[in-house]
């Protein structure tokens, strides 16, 4: 009588096990809860994001670092639990927290305060759970259909609004797709090397490799089909269509935990693939990087300049963030990235996570019941009607733009520094001119706030839920800006790079 | 092992024959259900042809090949004439794969009686059965006709329903079982309980099972009282409005072609396929073919008396039982099937 | 053994024949003598009344999905009961898992309505 799984796979992941409870029950109680007290599904909800955390930190981090392992794989190999993906699981659940906060008053106003909103965001994060952790082709997928199916269903919450509809199955129809190309990809990886395991297809790739001067043209194949679905869904142009109608037509709390954890999600799966299982095909995945972050930031910041929806011009700045983190991956030389522009990429990921969360709280609070919100003239003298969000809103804006002190700047330091170290100098200078392109449309929004007069003068109403959820977020990226020596040391830590020096030496 | 080509001989011979039995089978099924339900209902039933109306399917026969065929010009021309064959050809498959006695030896060849011995025979059924959905929502769909499509919508959606819980009713069989294979599965209800009891599956815990099984298979045969989709007063004749004599009949014979099918699995599954009761004569439980025979003729006639007896469902009676009742309780049939054998071993 | 296949194969074929010669011979030996009034759209002997393929009620397709999703269960469950008696105690648990979790998402199908009528 063989037993495959132990009873350590189950402890392993019980910060899963936990969410997933958590949904389950979500979606039983709301069965019986009167229509007056659904705030208690986001209740439960939120405590069970803070009992996994609790479970990751308990049950993973802190025996990893006791018995000085840098890692535990779980599941017969097929899930490694890393630093990398333990700071990864503590993203995807501080997004979704927020996230849920954000969400409680604008789905009443939107009469669509159903339970299974929460429970398909729970869900979701699973899925990103699996994606983060995943070393093993199979679980990765499985990961990625389950958060991408939670998605489409929440992008189209709002069954009434033509828009909510049709994002959904754009982001479907497209989602779909580019998963099954994703999964043709992978599926040739395994034909090559006979296993599904990353690891495993890295030493074989490698040993296959090791003398040739060209690579096999079906690893290229498969590299390039399986780009195209990992590119698909961080929204890098030229794969960046479904982003824009997605974003706009979502829910606005959706489009937040979107634009942040799922990203997120899709990132971390794109470092372990490219990273972990790809390394040997490096020199030919570069010259796509490179070709891709141009058009991505390109593309995205001509096209944000001209937008007036609100949602649709930060979705085209999410679209331009995925070209500068792009570049974080360019950075190295053809046979190992640079670990500087990979410490980038995480570090931009931890404070787009907070900044983008807070920008598309402000913009949920805009929603009203007669006014929908969504166009720059209804963030018009948001200064008059509520100082405090304009104020907040301003620094969230700034922080994406990369000024410093705020913790947008860290971001893209990180990344530039990489780029110059590794002397590609025209890209990092390409990526400065466009980060100021960037400028103007966010400033474009702050002049609205500030300088224009408000066309409705009524107080904004602003829920409980939603002042903590951009509390936490204004308070995450002032202190990330001002204070970055212990999240720097955080990164450093899932990446496992070694400890250098104090604050002074930021550098490194 | 038999050398390749007497393997194709032989398999052709027994396609041959089983075609031959099969198609005979349907249309004195037919005759068995009119004489049946008429003497049900307090008539004889057909008496005219043949002694004891014994030719009337033939008569049927040459009724279906002479009659004149309309293609109505609003039709779907190539879906139109495809679904009645397609009805029948899956209806027909199944049998290829259900035993109907043990290894014989004939003439020095030595060859189950059976098609073919395939070791996922069941999931080969289940397969074909549900492609038969395929023929009723066609034929509906392609006859734009207003009755037709709602007949057929109708129909689709019921035999659909029901296949989940027909599915769910047969992993008791599989778990005690413990494989896909036909010929297999009645091996293991070999033996006796106590000396005289047959260890049928039926007797040995799977009897819920077996009820779930036989209302799950009347509804997806179409039969009352599950035969909304081709009542007569309701949808005109549902799926089938638009089609005349041979395409018409060629429905026929799918569905008394599935009813036979159904009844040969329920045989197989739970009453023990051709294995004879253990009490009696010796040379009476030497007779696999004999005993598989009769067992099915069993079945057959439960069917038409049922038929002749119950009234129908109303359509949302009908999905409310398949989806609240015998879904539900194929579940619980399985989890405690397999908690009871679990503490067994 | 893939060899066990190919009388399928051939019943399928046998099948494939007959079929369409029966239709054929049908064909060749019937009246075929067609008027208008034969060929219209059966409607209970009236002229039709609105196109045939007008709109009907969405309930058809919540059907069609809830039963792809319960499918795909029996087929997953298919496996296992085949190969009970080798996974022991520990499948039979995992499975119930499974069940469960299949069973909480029936539950919610059953109160928000979706088997009305269906």
């Amino acid at each position: 009588m063989a037993q495959y799984f132990t009873l350590s796979d189950y402890s392993m992941s019980l910060p899963i096990i936990l969410l997933t409870l958590f949904a389950l029950d979500i979606l039983l109680i709301d069965l019986w809860i009167p229509i007056d007290r659904k705030w208690f599904n986001a209740v439960t909800a939120f405590v069970g994001v803070l009992v996994s955390a609790a479970a990751v930190y308990l049950r993973i981090q802190r025996p990893l670092d006791a018995a000085g392992l840098p890692a535990q794989t779980a599941f017969m190999n097929a899930m490694l639990l890393d630093h990398f993906a333990i700071y990864f699981w503590y993203l995807f659940l501080a997004g979704a927290a927020i996230a849920i906060l954000m969400s409680v008053r604008y789905l009443e106003i939107e009469h669509e305060h159903h339970g299974e909103f929460y429970a398909l965001i729970l869900f979701s994060v699973v899925g990103m759970m699996c994606m983060a952790a995943g070393i093993d082709i199979v679980l990765i997928f499985i990961g990625l259909e389950l958060m991408a199916i939670s998605t489409y269903v929440l992008v189209g919450f709002l069954r009434t609004d033509r828009r909510s509809n049709e994002a959904a199955l754009k982001y479907l129809l497209l989602g779909a797709f580019s998963s099954g190309i994703f999964a043709y990809g992978l599926s040739l990886f395994y034909g090559l090397t006979g296993s599904t395991n990353l690891v495993v297809i890295q030493n074989r790739l490698a040993r296959e490799m090791a003398g040739q001067a060209h690579a096999n043209p079906i690893a290229v194949i498969a590299l390039l089909t399986t780009a195209t679905g990992l590119f698909f869904k961080i929204a890098a142009v030229p794969f960046h269509q479904w982003a824009p109608d997605a974003y706009e037509g979502a829910p606005t709390s959706m489009t937040g935990f979107m634009s942040v954890a799922v990203k997120a999600a899709a990132w971390a799966m794109l470092l372990r693939i490219l990273i972990w299982g790809l390394a040997p095909l490096r020199p030919v995945y570069v010259p796509l990087l490179v070709f891709v972050s141009i058009a991505t930031m390109t593309g995205a910041n001509l096209a944000a300049l001209t937008q007036n929806n609100l949602k649709r011009l930060l979705a085209y700045s999410s679209i331009a963030h995925v070209g500068y983190m792009l570049l974080g991956l360019v950075a190295g030389d053809a046979h190992s990235p640079m670990a500087d522009g990979i410490k980038g990429i995480l570090i931009y990921l931890l404070v787009y996570t907070f900044m983008n969360l807070g920008a598309f709280a402000v913009i949920t609070s805009l929603r009203q019941r007669e006014v929908i919100g969504d166009e720059l003239d209804d963030i018009a003298g948001l200064y008059s009607r509520a100082p405090t969000e304009a104020v907040l809103m301003l620094i969230f804006l700034l922080s994406l733009a990369g000024i410093p002190p705020l913790a947008g700047f860290y971001g893209k330091y990180f990344i530039f520094l990489s780029l110059i170290e590794s002397k590609h100098y025209v890209l990092a200078s390409l990526a400065v001119l466009y980060a100021v392109f960037g400028l103007y449309y966010y400033m474009k929004i702050a002049n609205a706030m500030f300088m224009r007069e408000a066309l409705d003068k009524t107080r904004l109403p602003i829920s409980l839920g939603m002042r903590t959820a951009l509390w936490i977020s204004a308070f995450a990226t002032l202190v990330i800006g001002i204070y970055p020596e212990p999240f720097i040391r955080a990164v450093n830590w899932s990446l496992g790079i070694a400890q250098v020096g104090p604050v002074a030496s930021l550098v490194r | 092992m038999l050398s390749i080509e007497t393997y194709i001989i032989v398999s052709v011979i027994k396609t041959v024959i089983a075609l031959f039995v099969l198609l005979t089978a349907v249309a004195y099924c037919v005759w068995l259900e009119r004489k049946v339900v008429g003497h049900i209902q307090n008539r004889w039933g057909p008496t005219r042809v043949g002694p004891f109306g014994l030719l009337q399917p033939l008569a049927d026969g040459m009724k279906f090949l002479f009659k004149e065929d309309l293609t109505p010009p609003h039709v779907y021309k190539p879906l139109y004439i495809a679904a009645p064959m397609l009805a029948v050809v899956f209806a027909l498959t199944s049998i290829a794969v259900i035993p109907i006695g043990n290894w014989v030896t004939i003439g020095g060849v030595h060859t189950p009686l059976q098609i073919t011995d395939v070791n996922i025979g069941l999931l080969v059924i289940l397969g074909v059965t549900s492609l038969g959905v395929y023929g009723v929502a066609l034929a509906g769909w392609s006859s734009n006709s207003k009755y037709s499509l709602l007949g057929g919508l109708r129909a689709s959606a019921q035999m659909v329903s029901y296949e989940v819980s027909l599915g769910l009713s047969l992993i008791g069989v599989l778990i005690m079982a413990g494989s896909f294979s036909l010929r297999e599965i009645v091996d293991a209800q070999g033996g006796t309980f106590w000396g005289f009891i047959p260890r049928w599956n039926l007797f040995h815990g799977q009897i819920v099972a077996f009820f779930i099984y036989l209302m799950a298979a009347y509804a997806e045969t179409n039969r009352v009282p599950f035969d909304l989709p081709e009542a007569e007063t309701e949808l005109v004749a549902g799926y089938h409005t638009e089609y005349s004599a041979m395409k018409f009949a060629m429905f026929f014979m799918a569905e008394y072609a599935n009813m036979i099918t159904v009844a040969c699995l329920a045989s197989v599954l739970f009453l023990g396929g051709w294995k004879g009761l253990p009490f009696g004569p010796a040379w009476l439980q030497d007779l696999p073919v004999f005993w598989f025979v009769l067992k099915v003729f069993v079945f057959l006639f439960i069917y038409i008396w049922v038929r002749g007896t119950l009234p129908r469902f109303r359509y949302d009676q009908l999905m409310a039982f398949g989806w609240k009742f015998l879904l539900p309780l194929a579940i619980a049939n399985l989890v405690i099937t397999a908690l009871i054998v679990a503490v067994r071993a | 053994m893939p060899q066990n296949y190919v009388p399928i194969f051939i019943f399928v074929a046998l099948i494939g024949v007959l079929i369409p010669v029966t239709l054929l011979a049908a064909k060749l030996v019937r009246p075929d003598n067609p008027n208008k009034t034969k060929l219209m759209p059966y409607e209970c002997g009236i002229d039709p009344v609105d196109h045939a393929r007008g709109r009907y009620t969405v309930r058809f397709y919540i059907v069609a999905i809830l039963f792809v999703v319960f499918d795909v269960e029996t087929i997953f469950l298919f496996p296992w009961a085949v190969k009970f008696k080798a996974l022991g105690v520990f499948g039979l648990i995992e499975i119930l898992i499974f069940l469960v979790i299949l069973i909480v998402g029936y539950i919610w199908i059953w109160k928000k309505g979706a088997l009305e009528w269906v």
